[in-house]
């Protein structure tokens, strides 16, 4: 173009240099807005592995280190963490959103303690912690707020100076393999599954013996003496990827060597309620187990596969009431695009696999006649109360373990701990429960929120109604004498030849001492 | 049975010793948290021979010590080991094992005690210092055993000794007068009894609005009463005889007549047939020595244990313990000290000790002249006085009297005393007032300046230390926290009402042990450690004091420990943020805490440990930096405008008032009957005024009806140029707005899958055609009489329309489907007492809407069902989530109402109303449809088609309802960006819509002539919202606008991304700020606290959280927040509107260059014309161009003013010379 023609170009130039120069002088250049995005890192590759420590927490200290072990034994570094403490739930606090529920300030003031301590006490510089350490744990897809932990995680890393720290969800890393193309660190395959499932079961098994022998040892601390052994054996045998049933049979062995009184009448108390709440050792519950020993009870615990349980039923309940739709729907649980039947029979098949497996652990540790509950059953009994719909927590289990505990006589007294802020627990099922325990006026029920602070409190309501519970165990163990028509002395006497500590009499009362001389007198029934 | 009067004791004037018919004694010690009480009975008898108690003032050893000598004394000659102890209490903890005694719990000894005593007592309401219980009796029908049920308040609850004695000196009360008080319950007022602290701001309210004592206590009781019948009870009937224990239930006449009031009340309600030829001091009633159950049921229960348990160990193990056990025990769980060394404590005193302030000197005979700023605050009221250049010249204080106008004659006379007393006279140029004090000081004295105390505060510390980041702000109630950026607020944070009284906590603490507040640093400095407080509100600190106290820390320690708590409830549960350093390094910290050095000291040390180089100064006037500010705004207001309207010194000393509360004030124009205050002011010229107070809406501002015309006409003019989409919203969710399609007649034919079980188990689907299932006419015809209830709560605010439109589509008349009402105190206050839980208020308050249904609207017409369905599914326009589920709380409050309307009484089936909650999932229409069937096939005798068909209907309605709130909000948020205006959005959960949840805090806004947008109102579609996401989907961070997913990828809960998605949006519109609600216990907002932060932080976008919202309306809370709000936004939008002119500005100056460039080249083109053909058609083309742009002005061809308001919001498009030649159609050219 010559001069004579209309330049366009030129006069764009002159007008974006003026304009910008007018911009400049009005005050209009104002700095791009940076919006805020959550970083969330998550790579981890297979390289990576060898110079990485996993950490991870959450379940009983057995579950955890059981846990340890297995993933070891797949060539992982795991470190699992301490049981959180009164510090973890003020660190929570002061990193966390405010009004959060404990399990979320425990374990999220618990990770951010031990980084703490790896930064000011082992002086360890903070890129390092990121690269060398990263946190795994489960996630969820609501509807309480366990699906947000990771959330609380980032957020309170962020703010404790660990910005990059990685949090990972098993569930997420197959997703992470596909859209990175990486290959990806943590590898959520056959062998995954399998130590998972085999520390879980392991850890249930060793918890669940040690709630059996304790209360009533003969020479105090020595089932926990056995309990140590049994430990390392069920750890050396994951990461060494030998036989699970040979250990536990060793186990059986060892904890059979426990002196026991079972002639002992102690109130026997469930404690169900918030999966974490129920499960945790520590301040969480105020140390609610030991707390309730040291009370003079035996205490009934949830074992862990029975959450494992409670998933698989939440998946087949949804999948066999959507089955016959003349249109499928989208979604988690919509069944287009999905085969149904397929879907339950897997369901079916992993559910039943479960319990054989369970099954045979538990034999082979002694736990002769535990059984894990019958899910439609629990479901069943609850549904008009607590509408097998509605999720999170524990779901409608709550409600249906207190029915079947009281129904069944299964124990003099039940807790319900749920830690403070829980939605499904405090703000669903203790409303329901006030129903149940109003049908049931038979019912001991104690239904407490864990603070963190505040424990005297909480062993007061529940030494309130244990003693109740103590004179009921009392009561019906006096009972069973009379009925049984034994003298102390022969009792003693017959005793002796059923003194192993794995012995556990059949189930016809919900005491152990009044169920014991029943066996020994032979009686089967309990007629009010 | 024992009757009312029966005792414990006999004939107290025979010797106890003389009364024992044994050859031991057992000793019942209830260590409480205020008293030590100790009995001794005579394990044949049962009497008690010995009884005494003492307050223990935190030294419980000590007093059992001296409890367990006077036994000593009086069975000198009972051997040792025929004395057995048995203790109860929550302070007994330390002592069980120094005396041998064996711990009771608590309940249990009260229930032994009753159970012996009083065995027909059927309930127990014992309120002790620290906590209170109910405990119900329950007999089991079958076997007859009586079961005791015992439920204890939670941290909160305000029921207790220590809170009523708090209020009682707030009320000014004296104990002497209050326990011959009379109760009278036509004078009731507002006190939220939730919480200590709650029930304590009340209370200041109401003394300032010059309520009498005796209507205070009265209202007090009244509240704690129901706190009680509602919560504590747990949803449970409190059956006679009720047995009233515990000091305030003893002493308190008034609070015992107002459980014989409310508790019958229940019964009624309930259908409850109670005795009532019994007199009800008989079925209610006080025992005698009701203060000693606890110890005498100890006791008591101690003769059911072996006789080795609980054997006494003599008085040394207690007096070792007294001497070295305590402070043993506390080492390894103490804190630090404040001051760890001697030189730190001087250091920090050199730097941090608050000048002592010489005031001005004046010669006789000199005028002074200058402004008088007021700060009243909740506890005291200040006054300084400013010379003409900002200096001080004095500053005065005084406690507050409880009348504002009363307190500010005192100042204002100390003030005028403080110059003329140095014979100088005094010409006050302007006079400005902030805080409680400042509303009615605005209207009585005619004030220049009526701040708010945040904008106040912030003067104050601009004026003394220029540009800081960070202002703190302590003072005896309230925590501010002001986050600056070039000497402008910014954003702000309030103390909810849970964490007020900090400084009030600090001073009543010191006072307890008797210290004036001014020794309260130099004994924490002297602490060697300090205990763990747990940070939070004042009633939980209080808590932790006590158990400290129990524990064995001292009062140096004690205080320490508070004093270092105090920067944790500021930065960790008022401010949130835990990354100091993001808001900067200049701290500058006031209000009148800050004379406490012990208090500077700890959030010094707190605020350097995790900023390192932060500069944190103390005002040099902390107390009085509100009235400093004040005085500042005067200044500025009285020389800008050049006068002042201040009625005059003298005039304001001599005003002349009244305040008048009686039932000619209470206002009668809306159901809440607010109890108003009128202050009438007089000036010595007779001129008089009048401030009303007390009121929870507009029309408590006005007194006859033609002013409350007058004021809805302003209204309806504010609505009209304001809009309320949140109020829109509200109404439509349940009104009728679509009428269903008609379900196609018999006949018809209709497309089906037919859906079969194969031979293996496997399902088969076939598609075929076949004629519709209609019902019978019987059914059709039953239908149309049918009447449905539906509680207007939580997520039916989202969902409203599909439940109208699904019943009237199967034929049900539109005025059958029956909403509750909307929330109001008054529902709340009549349909709260069922509840057995205590979760957040939005879904607690459903039972006062089931209770609605039952008894209001079933009793005008028969409602054949109350359907409140579990939605655990909620659909939601956000993209790519992990699932939609709703809060779990909220899925299964239908079920929890259903516990709490069938567990004692069915109310239900008694009024024959069938309740329906079965579970939905809005997520999954099929599926959804096959749910609605199995619910109501039956029972509305409807086919699957008809079901079908209306679910479909529904869900259409849904659709248009979406669509209808959109069209709104795109309407206003056009309009908004065309006038440079900003809009609040209300960020919160659908049931927020709801008028008694969100306590009006958006109408406040609209009329400040701010119109409200609600999150439904924001358009969706993805083509309007590119433009505010563009960046985001450049750079790959979302795929969709409608996405969360880069700042949330844990987003399953529908309620929470939609409200972080609201808030990403306001982030990124420039028109739109923010109003932030959530209620306490929220469990599903706690996640998003941070995010939400996070986002509208990085944009600047101005926003007001109000969190912790509860069923009291924070009156005084709202008001500032609305306040400094409005500050903020003041000063936004007039922001939006200088870029807007200076966008207007470059335009005109970019289309002035472009004439003349287009000139330059068209007399080049003229020139070359003469002898170029194509540039003679060049030239042409340019005229015409000229021409059309000529025509245009400002407004380039293909562009709006909207459109170049939004340059700012994407890249502007290029200035480009084409645009204006060749004329590009609109949508090329937009941004």
């Amino acid at each position: 173009m010559n001069d004579s023609t209309l330049d366009y170009a030129e006069i764009e130039r002159e007008l974006q240099a003026f304009e910008a120069e007018e911009r400049r002088r009005l005050g209009l250049e104002e700095e791009a807005v940076d919006h805020w995005h959550d970083a969330n890192p998550q790579s981890f590759t297979r390289d990576q592995r060898a110079t990485t420590t996993m950490l991870h927490g959450g379940l009983t200290m057995a579950h955890d280190s059981m846990i340890a072990a297995a993933l070891g034994g797949l060539g992982y570094t795991m470190q699992p963490l301490e049981c959180p403490d009164v510090e973890a739930l003020r660190l929570g606090k002061e990193f966390g959103n405010r009004g959060q529920c404990n399990p979320t300030y425990f374990t999220v003031g618990n990770l951010i303690k031990h980084l703490t301590h790896l930064r000011d006490q082992e002086g360890m510089a903070v890129p390092d912690i990121i690269k060398r350490y990263l946190f795994v744990t489960a996630g969820a897809c609501g509807p309480c707020r366990f699906g947000t932990y990771a959330t609380e995680y980032r957020k309170a890393l962020v703010d404790a100076g660990f910005e990059g720290f990685r949090v990972l969800l098993f569930q997420q890393q197959g997703g992470i393999k596909q859209a990175t193309g990486e290959t990806v660190g943590l590898e959520i395959n056959g062998a995954f599954a399998k130590a998972m499932v085999q520390s879980i079961m392991a850890g249930d098994c060793v918890n669940l013996a040690g709630y059996r022998i304790r209360p009533y040892e003969v020479n105090a601390g020595e089932t926990d003496a056995a309990l140590e052994d049994c430990k390392t054996l069920l750890r050396d045998a994951l990461s060494r990827r030998k036989s699970l049933v040979t250990a536990l049979l060793r186990c059986r062995r060892r904890l059979n060597q426990v002196a026991v009184n079972r002639l002992r009448p102690k109130p026997k108390v469930s404690i169900i309620g918030e999966f974490w709440a129920m499960t945790t050792e520590g301040d969480g519950n105020h140390r609610l187990q030991r707390f309730l020993e040291a009370e003079g009870a035996e205490v009934d615990i949830q074992p862990v596969t029975a959450w494992v349980l409670y998933n698989i039923w939440e998946h087949q309940y949804d999948t066999r009431r959507r089955l016959t739709l003349r249109v499928d729907d989208e979604g988690i649980v919509g069944l287009k695009g999905k085969d149904g039947t397929t879907k339950l029979a897997l369901l079916w098949g992993t559910g039943h696999a479960v319990r054989a497996i369970f099954g045979i652990y538990t034999r082979a540790i002694g736990l002769a006649d535990y059984h894990l509950p019958d899910m439609d059953q629990v479901a069943t009994i609850s549904h008009q109360y607590y509408d097998n719909h509605l999720r999170g927590g524990e779901g409608h289990m709550e409600v249906g373990k207190l029915i079947q505990t009281v129904e069944r006589r299964k124990a003099h007294m039940v807790i319900s701990v749920k830690p403070f802020g829980c939605m499904p627990s405090s703000g669903v099922s203790d409303g329901v429960q006030s129903l149940i325990t109003a049908r049931y006026p038979e019912a001991i029920f104690t239904a407490i929120e864990t603070t963190g602070d505040g424990e005297v409190n909480v062993q007061s309501r529940i030494q309130m109604d244990l003693f109740k519970a103590r004179k009921r165990a009392e009561a019906e163990y006096r009972t069973a004498i009379e009925r049984s028509g034994l003298e102390a002395s022969t009792l003693e006497r017959k005793f002796r030849r059923k003194a192993k500590a794995l012995h556990h009499p059949p189930h016809v009362v919900a005491g152990t001492a009044a169920n014991q001389v029943l066996e020994l007198a032979g009686i089967g029934e309990w007629t009010s | 049975m024992r009757d009312q009067d029966s005792s414990m004791t006999s004939d107290a004037t025979v010797r106890a010793r003389a009364r024992l018919t044994s050859d031991a004694i057992i000793v019942g010690i209830d260590v409480g948290s205020t008293t030590v009480k100790a009995v001794v009975i005579d394990p044949l008898s049962k009497e008690i021979l010995w009884s005494d108690y003492q307050r223990h003032e935190t030294r419980q050893a000590e007093k059992t010590l001296e409890l367990l000598v006077a036994i000593g004394g009086e069975f000198a000659d009972i051997p040792r080991e025929r004395i057995r102890g048995f203790i109860t209490g929550s302070g007994s903890g330390p002592l069980r094992e120094p005396l041998g005694a064996r711990f009771v719990q608590e309940v249990n000894a009260v229930t032994m005690a009753v159970d012996h005593l009083h065995p027909d007592v059927r309930a127990v309401i014992e309120l002790g210092g620290q906590d209170a219980k109910i405990i119900l009796y329950q007999e089991n029908e079958q076997t007859g055993d009586k079961r005791a049920i015992a439920s204890m308040n939670d941290k909160c609850a305000s029921g207790t000794g220590a809170t009523i004695d708090k209020c009682m000196i707030k009320a000014g009360m004296d104990p002497a007068d209050a326990v011959r008080l009379p109760w009278d319950p036509s004078k009731l007022h507002h006190v939220a009894a939730k919480c200590g602290v709650f029930a304590e701001t009340d209370i200041v309210n109401l003394v300032k609005s010059g309520i009498p004592s005796d209507e205070i206590l009265c209202s007090l009781a009244d509240a704690i009463v129901s706190q009680n019948l509602s919560v504590l009870a747990r949803g449970n009937t409190l059956k006679p005889r009720v047995l009233l224990l515990g000091g305030p239930n003893t002493y308190l006449p008034f609070l015992q007549a107002c459980w014989r009031q409310r508790i019958p009340e229940t019964w009624q309600s309930r259908g409850f047939e109670w005795p009532k030829d019994v007199p009800i001091e008989e079925l209610i009633f006080v025992p005698k020595d009701a203060q000693y159950y606890a110890a005498y049921g100890a006791a008591i229960y101690g003769l059911h244990e072996p006789a080795d348990v609980g054997l006494y160990r003599g008085l040394d193990p207690l007096k070792q313990f007294i001497a070295h056990g305590r402070k043993a025990k506390l080492g390894a769980k103490a804190g630090p000290p404040l001051v760890a060394e001697d030189e730190e404590l001087a250091r920090f005193r050199r730097e941090y000790s608050i000048p002592t302030f010489a005031h001005a000197t004046f010669e006789p005979g000199q005028i002074v002249r200058g402004v008088i700023g007021l700060d009243g605050g909740s506890t005291s009221s200040k006054a300084v006085l400013l010379d003409e250049q900002g200096e001080l010249l004095t500053k005065q204080y005084q406690l507050s009297k409880g009348n504002p106008i009363a307190d500010t004659k005192e100042l204002l006379a100390k003030i005028k005393a403080f110059v003329y007393d140095q014979g100088a006279t005094l010409e006050v140029l302007g006079f400005g007032a902030t805080g409680y004090a400042a509303d009615v000081l605005e209207e009585s004295v005619r004030a220049d300046v009526n701040i708010v105390e945040t904008v106040a505060h912030m003067m104050a510390a601009v004026k003394y230390f220029g540009d800081v980041d960070v202002i703190c702000d302590i003072g005896g109630q309230d925590i501010k926290v002001l986050f600056m950026v070039n000497g402008e607020i910014r954003n702000f944070r309030l103390s909810n009402q849970c964490s007020a009284g900090n400084g009030m906590l600090l001073q009543a603490m010191a006072n307890q042990f008797g210290l004036p507040v001014t020794e309260y640093a130099d004994a924490a400095f002297k602490a060697p450690l300090s205990p763990k407080f747990s940070y939070g509100c004042a009633v939980f600190l209080d808590a932790d004091r006590v158990n400290f106290q129990k524990e064995g820390y001292s009062k140096e320690e004690l205080l320490a420990g508070l004093a270092m708590v105090l920067p944790k409830n500021v930065w960790q549960y008022v401010v949130q943020i835990p990354r100091l350093a993001q808001l900067g390094t200049r701290y500058v910290l006031q209000g009148g805490t800050q004379y406490n050095l012990a208090a500077v000291k700890a959030q010094v040390d707190y605020i350097k440990a995790r900023v390192p180089d932060a500069v944190v100064r103390v005002h040099p006037h902390p107390g009085e930096a509100g009235a400093i500010g004040a005085a500042v705004e005067t200044l500025r207001v009285v020389n800008r405008r050049g006068k002042s309207r201040f009625i005059g010194l003298d005039a304001a000393i001599s005003l002349e008032f009244t305040s008048i509360n009686n039932e000619s004030t209470v206002c009668h124009f809306c159901p809440n009957h607010c109890s108003r205050t009128f202050i009438d002011t007089k000036t010595p010229e007779g001129r008089t005024s009048r401030y009303i107070s007390g009121f929870s809406c507009e029309k408590g501002t006005v007194e006859s009806i033609d002013a409350l015309k007058l004021l809805e006409k302003r209204r309806k003019e504010l609505k009209t140029h304001y809009p309320n989409l949140v109020d829109y919203e509200a109404r439509l969710a349940f009104r009728h707005f679509y009428t269903p399609e008609p379900i196609p007649p018999d006949g018809t034919l209709i497309d089906d899958v037919d859906v079969r079980t194969t031979m293996l188990g496997r399902i088969r689907k076939t598609a075929v055609r076949r004629t519709i299932r209609r019902s019978d006419a019987d059914a059709i015809a039953r239908r149309k009489h049918l009447r449905i209830g539906i509680p207007r709560v939580l997520n039916i605010y989202s969902s409203g329309p599909i439940w109208r439109t699904y019943f009237e589509a199967l034929g049900l008349h539109e005025m059958n489907i029956v909403f509750s009402d909307t929330t109001s105190e008054e529902m709340w206050a009549e349909g709260s007492r069922y509840g057995s839980i205590d979760p957040c208020y939005p879904s607690k308050v459903a039972q006062a809407h089931i209770h609605n249904l039952l008894f209001k609207k079933h009793a005008q017409k028969k409602l054949d069902f109350i359907f409140f369905p579990c939605i655990t599914h909620m659909p939601t326009f956000v993209a790519g989530t992990q699932d939609s589920t709703s809060c779990p709380i909220v899925a299964g409050a239908p079920k929890v109402m259903r516990a709490a309307f069938t567990k004692e009484v069915d109310f239900f089936e008694r009024a024959g109303v069938e309740y329906v909650d079965t579970a939905v999932t809005l997520q999954e229409p099929h599926y959804f449809a096959r749910q609605m069937f199995e619910t109501w096939g039956p029972r509305l005798g409807v086919t699957e088609d008809e079901s079908d068909h209306a679910v479909r209907e529904g869900l259409k309605a849904l659709r248009l309802f979406d669509e209808e709130m959109e069209r709104r909000g795109m309407e206003l948020l056009e309009k908004l960006e065309a006038e440079n205006k900003v809009g609040v959005l209300l960020l919160g959960r659908p049931y927020h819509l709801d008028p008694g949840l969100h306590h009006g805090v958006p109408d406040e806004y609209q009329a400040l002539g701010y119109p409200i947008l609600s999150i439904r109102s924001i358009p969706k579609d993805p083509g309007w919202l590119e433009r505010f996401f563009k960046e985001d989907l450049d750079r790959g961070f979302v795929t969709t606008p409608l996405s969360v997913q880069d700042v949330w990828p844990e987003n399953y809960s529908t309620n929470s991304v939609q409200k972080v998605w609201a808030a990403k949006f306001a982030a990124r519109h420039p028109n739109v700020v923010v109003l932030d609600l959530s209620s306490f216990k929220c469990g599903h907002d706690a996640p998003t606290y941070g995010m939400i932060d996070n986002i509208i932080n990085s944009s600047g976008t101005p926003a007001s959280a109000l969190h912790d919202i509860d069923a009291n309306k924070p009156g005084g809370s709202i008001k500032i927040r609305v306040k400094t709000y409005a500050h903020t936004l003041k000063r936004f939008e007039e922001e939006l509107s200088d870029q807007a002119a200076k966008r207007n500005e470059l335009q005109r100056r970019v289309a002035e260059k472009r004439r003349e460039l287009l000139g330059v080249h068209r007399a080049r083109l003229r020139e070359a014309s003469l002898a170029d053909p194509r540039a003679r058609r060049e030239l042409e083309e340019l005229e015409a161009a000229f021409f059309t742009y000529s025509q245009e002005d400002t407004v380039p061809a293909g562009y709006t003013e909207t459109d170049l308001a939004r340059q700012d919001i994407a890249p502007p498009p290029p200035v480009h010379a084409m645009v204006f030649l060749r004329r590009a159609p609109s949508s090329e050219v937009n941004p």
